[in-house]
């Protein structure tokens, strides 16, 4: 995936800060994961609070209104396995607002979130593919109660931040529960479920 | 006035002038304030689509017409409580006597409303007394079917109902002689001026006809007035509501024949030639027309068989009498040559109108021999002899005197009568094998539904009520190729029937055909925007390519269009399950449940979600629900299993996964669970040897071999294990099993410890 070898290069903080892409891009077997979790933010300003992060419209963003780093905090309601999360910021129209450095944490609650990842950006516009993913396949996916996503520093050294939306993604259950395994081939599929 | 006026209405409401109708129709209740005039109105309005006005002119009217118009205009409006109070007051002790005309539709619309109320052993009761009252009402045996309380067909649509049905027309003839005698006289003398004027320009043509006529014809009462505008059409609206118009319409020969004979029986033939017959004739006549206007606002209003009892009494009522007596005598002196030789002669001078009625007879006559379907194939013969008798007789007498007439017409009637018999028993041939196809399907025993419809002549066949009841039953064994042909074959047929198009875009969906299934969807949605099946179509399209929020969309339109729709309901519930919403999945699949009691989708739909949420008591019953009322889909005594096994009833779990095995050797699923079910028995051989057999039918899946994997693994055959791994990494798993492959691969050398179990 040419978002994986985006990332590659961005873990070091030299070297391939991420660009931001116009279109969103995501493998066919994943899957929204955070329309029922909990979520909320250090700081807003008023109007443009935290609902702005999941309305889908790109238009609204939230903007932060304290001191950094600036979070945005998800909790789910039991424990998943995410595999990517996606922004959409803009530096053409927000500027000192766009967020340059951010760090992912992960953990059971607040008290023991720990750093999984952390990206540069540079000068992005569009929706900025972040993979959680470990090199090793055994990695693919974190498995965690609660996502913090922290804004640790803006371009040109803005205060605030604004992010336009966020989404975030992981594998999509089986269509037939109790299952070990996915089913790929056809006689297995056209077989595994009634409609 | 009033007569001509009612007149002008009918014709308006037959020709679809819904607005000049009511307009008119609205003098005349000015003028002529009367119940009947005001049902005439609501008739009206109802065809114009506006229930409310004829609830409110109805409310509070007493007469059976009235009430049961009302309670269709209720219905209509969805004030089910009120249709019901109309249809069964509660304080009337004697449900019998209240309902509408000849009961049979009326049962029905309760029948309707108590299944809508969830009432189902009420429904079905009424509907039983509906299909008692008139065995050829066959909505009320297709909800029979769907309640899954049908009767066998052959019961339903039996020998003895074709005799009750003939005993009914004699009996209740008898007694409407009587009663129109005296409305005749009354209104006999605004009548002939009006038939005056018809008779002359039909006269002529008639009388070439009467000669190759076939006399049996006289069936259905009409009345000459409607023989202006085609007659046949005209007439086909009073008869009954079965799908075999074509031989309906072969019952129905212009009417316009007989009254034309007796009109020209009493002019060409005085007093001294008057006999019983003839007498009985020229009431008769009259009979006709004023009681097929009056009978014209029930008729068209029902547009039942409730219509075609009376009239085929009055029909046959010319006697009863002479049609025993010489049924006896004809049985006795009977020639062997077949009529149809007979039939064919004739029909080589028909008149416009006769020859398509006769031809249609041809044919009629023709399949009973063809299908051996009938037992009443002898019975036919000898009918078929009588008429021959008849055939002789009748045209020579005609052409030369009226003195014969009377005689012809005793014949004739015999023949008449004969006719009737066997239009009787044809249609209910057709009906029961219809019925009784449709029964097994509601029933699932698809196999044996499949083979009654394919004893169905072809022309019924290749309709697309037929071929779509055909791809359903293909599509419950699972055969989706064979659905998907069917299917094709009825949308191409009659692209514009919707009924079953709903279960061919499942079809498609199963076959991951996605493009055709959009193309359908187009289609669909371009023939008819409001149809529930149309957004099914199209939501199975969205949720082919996993957009589930879409397709709920439009599967929660679907219901909004029909919220009795039990499939919308079940779909909307598959895609709340897909979206991980399972509160909202249950409710809806307990909507669909509320709906159609037997939708056993709907019973899977609920006991997917239990086994999700690990409720494993709740998913086996669900499960077993489901299995009861299709005991032979070989993917629900999977799920069953699986429901079993979770429970840890590991034998009954065995057991019926050999069931499934069993009924379905094309399924590997079963096969599949049946492997892991050993697996957790830790009966590894066999579970290998299953999977080993698996490998034949399914040879590129991916899952087969990680399990495969896992077993040589647990097996300690550690090269096994490895290499069975990296084929099933090969066949590009999903990114889940992916990593849960490659960890359990590089996991092969350690120790069981080590390796997470996630079974």
């Amino acid at each position: 995936m040419e978002s994986d070898a985006e990332e590659e290069t961005s873990a070091t903080p030299t070297a391939g800060r991420l660009k931001g892409s116009p279109e969103l891009t995501v493998d066919a077997d994943m899957r929204e994961m955070a329309k029922t979790a909990a979520w909320s933010v250090s700081s807003c300003k008023a109007g443009n609070g935290v609902a702005a992060l999941r309305d889908d419209n790109l238009d609204t963003y939230w903007q932060s209104d304290g001191a950094q780093p600036h979070l945005v905090n998800i909790q789910f309601q039991k424990k998943v396995q995410l595999q990517l999360v996606v922004l959409y910021v803009d530096f053409k129209l927000d500027e000192s607002y766009t967020p340059s450095k951010i760090s992912i944490r992960a953990g059971d609650g607040f008290h023991n979130l720990k750093e999984i990842k952390t990206v540069e950006l540079a000068k992005p516009v569009g929706w900025v593919h972040i993979s959680l993913s470990g090199a090793d396949p055994r990695e693919t996916f974190i498995h965690t109660f609660m996502l913090q996503i922290a804004v640790l520093s803006n371009h040109l050294n803005g205060r605030d931040t604004h992010v336009r939306q966020i989404k975030i993604f992981g594998p999509r259950p089986n269509p037939v529960p109790r299952q070990p395994f996915h089913f790929i081939s056809r006689e297995f599929i056209t077989y595994s479920t009634i409609r | 006035m009033e007569t001509l006026m009612v007149d002008r209405i009918h014709s308006s409401l037959r020709l679809f002038m819904h607005r000049n109708a009511i307009f008119l129709c609205e003098r005349l209740c000015a003028q002529f304030p009367s119940e009947a005039n005001l049902q005439l109105l609501a008739t009206c309005y109802l065809h114009n689509n506006q229930p409310y006005a004829a609830y409110h002119i109805l409310k509070g009217k007493k007469l059976p017409e009235s009430r049961y118009l009302f309670a269709m205009s209720c219905f209509r409006m969805n004030l089910l409580r009120e249709a019901e109070d109309t249809l069964c007051p509660v304080n009337e002790p004697n449900i019998e006597s209240i309902q509408v005309p000849s009961g049979a539709t009326g049962n029905y619309l309760l029948g309707v409303i108590y299944r809508c109320t969830g009432r189902m052993s009420a429904a079905a009761e009424q509907f039983t007394q509906a299909l008692t009252v008139d065995p050829l009402l066959w909505a009320a045996y297709e909800e029979l079917c769907i309640l899954g309380v049908a009767e066998d067909a052959d019961e339903c649509f039996s020998e003895a109902t074709a005799l009750r049905l003939q005993q009914e027309h004699a009996s209740t003839s008898a007694l409407e002689k009587s009663n129109f005698a005296n409305e005749n006289r009354i209104l006999s003398s605004s009548l002939p001026s009006s038939l005056g004027d018809i008779i002359p320009k039909q006269m002529k043509q008639l009388h070439a006809n009467i000669t190759a006529e076939v006399p049996g014809y006289h069936h259905v009462r009409g009345t000459a007035l409607h023989v202006q505008s085609s007659a046949a059409s005209n007439i086909a609206q009073f008869d009954t509501p079965s799908p075999a118009t074509a031989q309906t319409s072969s019952i129905v020969p212009p009417p316009l024949f007989r009254n034309v004979h007796a009109y020209q029986n009493t002019i060409s033939v005085d007093a001294p030639a008057k006999q019983k017959a003839n007498g009985a004739n020229q009431p008769l006549r009259r009979k006709y027309l004023d009681e097929a206007r009056l009978k014209k606002v029930s008729g068209r209003l029902f547009n039942q068989s409730s219509e075609s009892l009376p009239r085929r009494s009055a029909r046959l009522s010319r006697d009863t009498a002479i049609n025993s007596n010489s049924n006896i005598s004809q049985f006795g002196g009977n020639g062997t040559d077949h009529s149809s030789g007979k039939l064919r002669v004739n029909s080589s001078t028909p008149s416009k109108l006769c020859s398509t009625a006769v031809r249609s007879v041809q044919v009629r006559k023709g399949k009973p021999r063809a299908t051996e379907n009938f037992d009443e194939g002898s019975r036919n013969e000898v009918i078929d002899e009588m008429w021959t008798d008849n055939e002789p007789a009748t045209s020579s007498s005609v052409t030369t005197d009226g003195r014969f007439f009377e005689q012809d017409k005793a014949e004739r009637i015999m023949s008449q009568d004969s006719k009737l018999a066997v239009g009787i028993r044809e249609l209910l041939g057709l009906l029961r094998l219809l019925g009784e196809g449709f029964r097994l399907s509601c029933l699932f025993k698809c196999q044996e539904a499949l083979e009654v419809f394919r004893k169905l002549p072809e022309p019924q066949f290749n309709t697309g009520w037929v071929l779509c009841q055909v791809g359903k039953a293909y599509f419950e064994l699972v055969d989706y190729l064979e659905s998907d042909h069917y299917f094709e074959l009825a949308h191409r047929l009659s692209p514009c029937t919707l009924d079953g198009m709903d279960i061919y875009s499942t079809v498609l969906y199963h076959l991951n055909a996605e493009m055709r299934l959009s193309y359908l969807a187009q289609e669909l949605i371009s023939i008819d925007r409001l149809s529930p099946q149309a957004w099914c179509a199209v939501g199975n399209c969205f949720a082919l390519r996993k957009d589930h929020e879409t397709a709920l969309k439009n599967f929660q339109r679907a219901v909004q269009l029909d919220s009795r729709f039990a499939y919308a309901h079940t779909l909307c519930g598959h895609e709340y399950s897909a979206l991980e919403d399972y509160e909202n999945s249950l409710k809806f699949y307990q909507c669909a449940l509320q709906v159609d009691e037997r939708h056993y989708n709907a019973w899977y739909g609920l006991g997917v979600v239990y086994l999700r949420q690990e409720k494993f008591e709740f998913a086996e019953h669900h499960f077993r629900r489901a299995f009861q009322i299709n005991p032979r889909s070989s993917v629900l005594m999977c799920y069953l299993g699986m429901a079993l096994h979770s429970l840890k009833r590991n034998e009954e779990a065995l057991e019926m996964m050999e069931k499934a095995i069993a009924a379905d050797k094309k399924n590997p699923l079963p096969k599949y669970q049946k492997a892991l079910i050993l697996l957790g028995l830790q009966k590894y051989t066999e579970a290998l040897e299953e999977l080993e057999r698996l490998k034949e039918i399914a040879p590129h899946e991916s899952s087969m071999y990680a399990l495969m994997g896992k077993i040589y693994k647990q097996l300690n055959i550690l090269d096994k294990a490895v290499f069975c791994f990296g084929i099933a990494l090969d066949l590009k798993p999903p990114a889940a099993d992916l990593a849960i492959i490659k960890a359990a691969m590089e996991k092969v050398h350690l120790p069981d410890e080590l390796m997470d179990d996630d079974l």
